[in-house]
Formats: C-alpha cells, sequence, structure tokens
C-alpha cells in the first residue's frame, strides 16, 4: 500500500462515519478518539520514514506527471501532519471533557474532520491546482464551523472572514491559471524544473506577487490580518484552538514549500518583500495584542505577531533560517493551541474571560497558573523553552545577513509579547479580589487542565529536547530547498525521469 | 479573441470589485458571483489562442485540439465556486434574520441598537 494517500483518507472516512452515526454519543466519542489517536501514530511513523530519505510519491489515476494529480509526503510535509494530528487530538479530547454528550453539537466532529481533510491535502498535494481545492476544502469547513454554534451577536464576524477568503480564493484560481500559462503544467517538480530558464522574466515576479499576496492572505501577514483578530475569538475553546494552531500555519507551510521547492531561488525581490512585511506584521500585531482586554482576542493577535516570525525566516531565505521557520512551526501549534485551551478553562471558571472582571485564579488552581506560566514564556521566547531556539536561529540569521532592523524589530516584539502574556497573568492569576467567583465545584476544569498539560509536557519535550528537533528542522529545510531532488523523486516515481 | 476576453476579464473584475464594495448584501452576493465567473473566465483564456482549434470532444486526425486541462481545471473551480455561493446566500440570509438589516455598514455600527445585550457578550464585541 502506498501511505501517501492514507492521511487524507483517514480524517474523510471518519468525517464521513461520523456524519451518518446519527446523533452524538459516547460510542462515537470513542470512535473518534481513536481515529484521532490512530492519525497522530501514523503521521508520527510517516516523520520516521521520510526521516531515513525516502518521499512517498502517489500519483493518483496513474496519469502522466504534468496532467495528474499527484500526493507528496516529504519530511516537511511528514511533520505538519504529527503536529496538525496532534493538535487535533488534544482538541477533541478536550472538546469531549467540555461539553456533555447530550449537548454537543452533531455536526461538530465531522466537520471538523473535514477540514483536516482538507489541511492534510494542503500538506501532502504536489500540484498547484490540487493545492487551490485543498484551500477550498479547508475553508468551506472552517465557514461552516465559524457559523455552526455562533449565537447572534457572534455571526456577524464571520462574514469579514468569508468574504476575503472568497477574494483570496478568486486570485489564487487567477494564479494559478497564471502559472500554466507560463510553465504549461501545474506539478510543482514539473514548474520547479521549468521555471530556472524563466529566471529575469518579469512574469515569474508577478506570479511571485500574486501568491504572496494569496498565501499571506491565509497565513495572516500584514496589511492582510484585519480578518483574524475579530473571527476567531468568536469560537468554541476547543475549535478555536484548531483554528488558531493549524490554519494560519497552512499559510506558512504553503509560502515555505512554494518559494523554496517550487519557484526558482532567485526571486530575492520576493524575499525581501517578505521579510518587510513580517517585521511589520510582528509588530503591528503585538500591539494590537497590548490593546485588548480580553484573553482570546490577545490570543488572536498573537498567533499574528508570530507568524511575522516564520515569514522573516523565510524571507531570510538561508537553509539556517528555513531550519529555523520549521522548528518555529513545530513550537508555536503546539504552544498556541494549548494557550488557546487554558484560556477556555480560565472563562470557564471565571464565567468571562474579560481581564478587568478576572482574577483569583492562582490561588484556587495553581496548577493551571504554572501551565500558562511555562506556555507564556515559551511564547515570549525565554530559554530553555521551545519558543527560544527558534527565535535564537532566526536573529541569528538576521545578524549575519546584516538586517538589523529586522532583527530590532523582533527582539522588540519579543519584549512586548511578554509584556501583554504578563496582563493576562496580572489580570486572570495575580489579582486577588473577593467578587470574582472561581467556580472550581464543576469538576470539568480538572480533566479540561490534564489535556491541556498533556500539550505543555510535548512543548517542554521541545524546548529541553532542542537539538533533535533542530537536526529534524534542518533536513527538513535541506530537502525544502533540493529542487532537483525533489523532482527526482516525483517525477521519477511517475516513470518520468527528465 | 484573445484580447476581446482579455478586456472582458478586466471589466468583470472591475464590476465585482465595485459590487463587493457596496453596503447592499444583495450586491455583494453579486459581487461574489462574477468575481469567481471573472477568475474562472481567467483561467479558461490560459487554453491559448482557440483559432483553428477543435473543441477536445471528437477528434479528427490531424487536427489540432484546444488545451483540455484548464477546461477540466474551471470545471471543479465551477463545482466549488456553486458550494461556496450557497454557503454565502445562507450566511447573508442568517445575517439579515439575526441583525435585521441588509446593510453592510449598518452590520458593523456598535452604536446601533441591535435588541441584544452588549454586556453579556461583553468580550467580542471589544
Amino acid at each position: 500500500m502506498n501511505w501517501a494517500i492514507a492521511p487524507i483518507l483517514l480524517p474523510l472516512l471518519t468525517a464521513l462515519v461520523t456524519l451518518f452515526w446519527g446523533r452524538p454519543s459516547v460510542a462515537r466519542r470513542w470512535g473518534v478518539a481513536l481515529a484521532a489517536a490512530a492519525q497522530f501514530l501514523l503521521a508520527v511513523w510517516l516523520v520516521g520514514e521520510t526521516l531515513r530519505g525516502s518521499t512517498c510519491v502517489l500519483g493518483v489515476g496513474a496519469w502522466p506527471a504534468r496532467l495528474g494529480i499527484v500526493l507528496v509526503v516529504d519530511l516537511l510535509s511528514a511533520v505538519m501532519l504529527a503536529l496538525s494530528t496532534l493538535v487535533t487530538l488534544a482538541t477533541v479530547l478536550y472538546g469531549y471533557a467540555e461539553v456533555p454528550v447530550r449537548v454537543e453539537h452533531p455536526l461538530r466532529t465531522p466537520l471538523t474532520q473535514f477540514l483536516l481533510v482538507g489541511i492534510h491535502l494542503a500538506f501532502c498535494t504536489g500540484d498547484l491546482f490540487n493545492l487551490f481545492v485543498a484551500f477550498e476544502i479547508m475553508l468551506l469547513a472552517s465557514y461552516a464551523l465559524l457559523t455552526l454554534e455562533a449565537d447572534d451577536w457572534d455571526i456577524k464576524h464571520a462574514f469579514p472572514y468569508v468574504a476575503i477568503n472568497l477574494f483570496g480564493s478568486a486570485l489564487f484560481l487567477c494564479a494559478c491559471g497564471l502559472a500554466y500559462a507560463m510553465f504549461g503544467t501545474l506539478n510543482f517538480a514539473a514548474i520547479a524544473l521549468r521555471a530556472e530558464a524563466l529566471v529575469g522574466d518579469f512574469r515569474l515576479q508577478l506570479l511571485a506577487l500574486v501568491l504572496i499576496f494569496v498565501f499571506g492572505l491565509k497565513a495572516g501577514l500584514f496589511p492582510l490580518y484585519y480578518w483574524l483578530p475579530n473571527s476567531y475569538p468568536t469560537l468554541p475553546a476547543p475549535t478555536a484552538a484548531l483554528f488558531a494552531g493549524l490554519l494560519t500555519k497552512v499559510g506558512v507551510y504553503v509560502l515555505l514549500r512554494v518559494f523554496g521547492t517550487v519557484l526558482p531561488h532567485e526571486l530575492t525581490f520576493a524575499h525581501t518583500l517578505l521579510a518587510w512585511l513580517a517585521g511589520a506584521t510582528m509588530l503591528l500585531a503585538v500591539m494590537g495584542a497590548i490593546s485588548r482586554p480580553f484573553i482570546r482576542g490577545i490570543l488572536s493577535f498573537h498567533i499574528l505577531s508570530q507568524i511575522g516570525y516564520m515569514v522573516l525566516a523565510i524571507g531570510f531565505f538561508t537553509p539556517l533560517s528555513l531550519a529555523a521557520c520549521i522548528l518555529y512551526i513545530v513550537h508555536h501549534i503546539v504552544v498556541k493551541s494549548s494557550l488557546f485551551l487554558i484560556g477556555g478553562v480560565a472563562l470557564r471558571l471565571n464565567g468571562t474571560d474579560n481581564l478587568d472582571r478576572m482574577g483569583n485564579l492562582w490561588k484556587h488552581t495553581p496548577w493551571l497558573g504554572v501551565l500558562f506560566l511555562l506556555q507564556a514564556l515559551s511564547l515570549a521566547g525565554v530559554p530553555p523553552l521551545s519558543g527560544f531556539w527558534g527565535k535564537y536561529l532566526i536573529v541569528v540569521v538576521g545578524i549575519e545577513q546584516g538586517a538589523y532592523w529586522l532583527v530590532g524589530a523582533s527582539v522588540l516584539a519579543s519584549v512586548l509579547t511578554l509584556f501583554s502574556m504578563l496582563k493576562i497573568w496580572n489580570g486572570a492569576f495575580w489579582t486577588a479580589s473577593d467578587t470574582v467567583p472561581v467556580r472550581t465545584g464543576d469538576r470539568r476544569w480538572a480533566a479540561l487542565t490534564a489535556v491541556v498539560a498533556g500539550l505543555t509536557a510535548v512543548s517542554l519535550l521541545i524546548g529541553l529536547g532542542a537539538e533533535a528537533f533542530v537536526q529534524i528542522s534542518l533536513q527538513a529545510a535541506e530537502r525544502v530547498l533540493d529542487q532537483e531532488g525533489y523532482a527526482r523523486a516525483v517525477l521519477g516515481h511517475l516513470g518520468k525521469v527528465p | 479573441m484573445q484580447l476581446e476576453t482579455a478586456l472582458l476579464v478586466g471589466v468583470m473584475f472591475g464590476v465585482a470589485t465595485y459590487l463587493v464594495l457596496q453596503r447592499s448584501f444583495v450586491k455583494i452576493l453579486f459581487g461574489f458571483l462574477i468575481l469567481t465567473n471573472a477568475a474562472n473566465l481567467f483561467v479558461l483564456a490560459m487554453s491559448g489562442r482557440p483559432d483553428g482549434k477543435q473543441a477536445p470532444v471528437v477528434l479528427d486526425a490531424g487536427v489540432p485540439m484546444v488545451d483540455p486541462l484548464p477546461q477540466a481545471l474551471i470545471l471543479t473551480a465551477i463545482v466549488i465556486g456553486f458550494g461556496v455561493a450557497a454557503y454565502l446566500v445562507f450566511l447573508l440570509y442568517r445575517l439579515f434574520l439575526d441583525q435585521k438589516t441588509t446593510n453592510a455598514a449598518e452590520l458593523f455600527d456598535e452604536t446601533r441598537n441591535t435588541g441584544l445585550d452588549p454586556e453579556r457578550h461583553g468580550p467580542s464585541s471589544a
């Protein structure tokens, strides 16, 4: 069996089975939890396989490479798959601990799995149009999740999200057309081979700019991030954690893949543009975070600020900086999801996540405070937690390249991140107030905290065992940049050695 | 044919952008429908000049064929666009039911009295 299809097939089957299973029940929950665990184990196994240098390639329908759909799982894809399935597993368990079976929305699980189908297809696909389809599957599921449990007040925040993504999709379709006109194919490997001849052609620059716009929109780059900080806080906690962890990172992954593997490496103008947009993103977004008075709003802006770091690393465009980007993605997905989940627990305990009306959490639930502190300091980049290593590598590359303004911006954004995290710490955990109730009588918070503790353990593992993760990231980055190796693996597998 | 198609795509993009930026839900909806079709037409135009070529249905030997791949691509894109359009119609209808308005500017007017309690929804309204 060719395992490249499995990461897409498993969530698809889970989605279809749960869709027709009927009402939520304990049995259905066990089934979904087991399926999520199986997906995670499969992804970890794929990481092991690809770490040994192999690349899983599946030519769907055995069409020639120029025309057919290709699924490719290399090391970077496998790492992303492992992260997305880990976060899904955690959020599924969190959702089950939070909501009793009888009030669970029957469509939440199938839609989450459909979302995962789209995300995994984006990670595994080997051609540009299939990437468009993956984005659409992902977006349709996310639209539905965004409005599924929204009340009268929340629903209007879905509109800017839908509108801007529709616009992005139309432009992406145009970019596909443009690429087809230029290269005569949409296959990543075939484009990589043919694009070398077009270096210096202005159409290539134009294509790069359109793609930066489209993927920057998905990733939440300045000035295209307006849609994110208002729409994410309206989601229920586990879904918000899933969105926060994965959706924008799909945009970053695609930027990595397209600029590293597909387009020629000589597009320095596009790389510089990415770096400066990233610098603006991290500073402006962290200021947005400081201005917000409630936990989910602060965290939503922080997603954007962190996106800035990843894209800055792509903008520097050396093997080391791409490795830093991958390491940062690994750290960020785990930490950001668990922070959203901690915010959800705090919301449940205090009955609100408005910092002016919160407090007393440290006195009643010190372990939640410890988890929050670990993850918040990790997000700010305090050594030896996981966030430090990615930032350190990015700063090292930045100084090597003499980009002092951008390095300065990234350090400043780090300090401001710490500041806004302390704002949450002071408001929710440290404040002692007689009027704020802490509802520890509702025992659900303990199970929720246990799920978060699991994610925190993973993030501590990344921080303390950083050497292993740096090695994996370095190898992944090398293979992303190795266009000829990628083309040989894909086209060679399809029996058409160039 | 190429020039006319290019002009048409340009006009459609212009009209779509104009409509999307309007306040009325119905105009926004039509704007997005036109936008999708403009993108589809753009991809279709990438088949190259159709002059003297045959449609890729039944092939006579020796006659060149129009490149069928962009047609296959927009077929997929049309289906996706149809699904998204259906979703958008329902979203706008629900917004109309919940917010009692068909005006996008009024939707985000914080001072408008919606009958909803902003205190209960405090954080997300900020």
